[in-house]
């Protein structure tokens, strides 16, 4: 095909354009790695150091040796990994509820879970924290929730509400909408009840739903700041992300040793993007695609 | 009309319940309470006590709260615009399938698969006014150097400039499956017609992904009247308060001076606008698709 001036010089404008993109986006990711492998007189060096003379390679296990690091990962990978199982589980069988069985009020009590995915939990987080440190018999607390500390500083606190939302409902309820009439003929021929029909037939054919949606629930847990926050405090409960930004506390910031750190608390996140990219944008997307 | 099964219904409702419950404890139930306690003094100390209006009525003659509500306003145009704007730009210049591109791709997405405390510490490292590698580079070319996060009239701007840093990969992965979308033949059409690409982008590509681009609008805007993570992480709101949001006076008032019930009736303002937001938006998409809805 013939390319007018034009085209060429649009052509040219759109690499200049991605090429400062690039700089823009990499420079401070690249730069996060160079100064983890950095000595500190290279951070305070006046001019900028791009590369380190020799790479010390040290700072990552020095950097994981300021706290109990092993500690934080544990207490963040359960997290996650429970939030995210029951997650899948309840998500996916109300979804297929929503999408497949017929019922008096369900139009009413689908719009109440639109009307959850549009709430924020920012704007809720006073009262659910109240809730958590209520509950009856947990922490000290008598059977009116009173007196202790209920399910505060506690795995189960830093759970629960995760596992409350209801953006997966939606997302199950739009996969399982696509899905054949005839399934649900074969299901009631072989005499299956509702939960079998879920169990045997809809949940096999789950999987890039599932996917995508435990892709996002665990990215979203382990990101999650703002709850753990409140919720926890000491230093046994903290998550990945809290153990983070407590480096910025110390007297003097050991710049090196900090990017250490904010590389190794993605690690899983990495990952996860790496050997499942198709999933983790098919799951971006679907949320951007409502029915 | 349909008729309902009632073994159908039975089950319905027993698989629903686990759901419903967490939905119910979790959501709806704090949601309530979190009104509720808006009109009373809760201190956690003491039973909550009603006391009306009262806490509305501080909110109006809050300065911090004026200065914070104004900051969260700025934080979210701003960011959306940029974001809606030069996330098409790269989109656009995406748009096609050789393996460079799919690595850019990547690149982009990366900052938005990264936390948002992690995300802190890396602009805490460039924008250190010291030791921060943009001050660096401004002394390698003999510019002037600036404060940056402790400026007060450029720490709000150095905030959403990381928002839309972290979020432009997410904006440019919509825009970018809705051009996919558009159908081929409009191109070839164009292309008949002598169209440059450059006028393709604007009369064929542009209009037909207008309701992308209202998502990408709606959800940017919405995260970013939650900003709270990189405020409390970069700047704790200073300096003078000049980069303080609603979200983050709600931590203040609520978890740090423990005056719960004036911190919900900001939680409700908070709510208010979200909800306000939202209903204009979606009347307005419903207005553009000729009542077709989203």
């Amino acid at each position: 095909m013939k390319r007018t001036g034009a085209d060429r010089r649009f052509r040219a404008v759109n690499i200049v354009f991605i090429a400062l993109l690039c700089l823009l986006m990499g420079f401070p990711l690249y730069m996060t790695v160079s100064i983890s492998l950095q000595t500190m007189s290279e951070v305070y060096a006046s001019s900028p150091k791009l590369l380190p003379a020799a790479p010390q390679w040290g700072n990552y296990p020095l950097s994981m040796s300021t706290g109990s690091w092993g500690r934080y990962f544990y207490n963040s990978l359960l997290v996650t990994l429970i939030t995210t199982a029951i997650s899948l589980a309840i998500n996916s069988m109300s979804g297929f509820v929503f999408a497949r069985i017929p019922f008096r009020g369900k139009g009413a009590l689908f719009a109440l879970v639109l009307l959850g995915m549009m709430i924020p939990p920012e704007v809720t987080l006073f009262s659910v924290f109240k809730l958590v440190r209520s509950i009856p018999f947990a922490g000290g607390n008598n059977w009116l929730g009173q007196g202790g500390r209920g399910l505060m500083n506690t795995y189960a606190g830093l759970i629960l509400p995760y596992i409350a939302g209801s953006f997966g409902v939606f997302l199950c309820r739009q996969f399982y909408l696509g899905f054949p009439r005839e399934l649900d003929d074969a299901a009631r021929i072989d005499g299956c009840g509702r939960l079998a029909q879920f169990v045997r037939i809809y949940l096999p054919l789950s999987g890039p739903v599932l996917a995508s949606l435990g892709i996002l629930k665990f990215t979203g847990t382990w990101n999650e700041y703002t709850w753990p926050l409140v919720l926890t405090s000491g230093d046994a409960m903290k998550t990945v992300q809290l153990a983070l930004t407590s480096f910025r506390s110390e007297t003097e910031i050991l710049w090196n040793q900090m990017m250490a750190a904010t590389l190794v608390s993605g690690l899983p996140i990495y990952l996860l993007f790496f050997f499942a990219q198709k999933y983790f944008v098919s799951g971006l997307l679907a949320g951007s695609v409502k029915g | 009309m349909e008729s309902y099964n009632r073994r159908d219904t039975r089950a319905a409702w027993l698989m629903l319940a686990p759901f419903l419950l967490f939905f119910a404890l979790f959501v709806i139930y704090p949601l309530v309470m979190t009104v509720y306690y808006s009109f009373t003094n809760y201190n956690m100390s003491a039973a909550p006590g009603w006391v009306g209006l009262k806490n509305y009525q501080r909110l109006l003659k809050d300065a911090v709260f004026h200065k914070a509500f104004l900051n969260t306003t700025v934080y979210a145009l701003v960011s959306t615009a940029a974001l809606a704007v030069l996330g098409f730009l790269a989109a656009a210049a995406l748009n096609r399938t050789t393996r460079s591109v799919k690595w850019i791709r990547m690149l982009m997405i990366f900052p938005y698969a990264t936390s948002w405390a992690a995300v802190s510490m890396i602009w805490l490292m460039m924008y250190d006014p010291t030791t921060g590698l943009i001050n660096k580079l401004l002394r390698l070319f003999a510019l002037p150097t600036r404060q940056w996060l402790f400026d007060e009239s450029l720490a709000l701007g150095c905030l959403i400039f990381v928002h839309v840093w972290k979020n432009i990969g997410y904006c440019m992965l919509i825009y970018l499956a809705g051009m996919q979308s558009v159908p081929q033949e409009l191109y070839e059409a164009a292309t008949v017609d002598g169209a440059s690409d450059f006028r393709k982008l604007i009369s064929v590509t542009l209009p037909t992904i207008r309701p992308v681009a209202f998502f990408v609008v709606t959800t940017t805007m919405l995260e970013a009247f939650k900003t709270f993570t990189q405020v409390h992480v970069m700047t704790g709101g200073d300096p003078l308060y000049a980069t303080t949001t609603i979200v983050h006076q709600i931590y203040q008032r609520g978890f740090t001076e423990f005056r719960m019930g004036y911190a919900s009736s900001m939680a409700v303002v908070l709510l208010v606008c979200v909800l306000i937001f939202t209903a204009a938006n979606s009347a307005i998409n419903r207005a553009g698709n000729g009542g077709q809805g989203a």
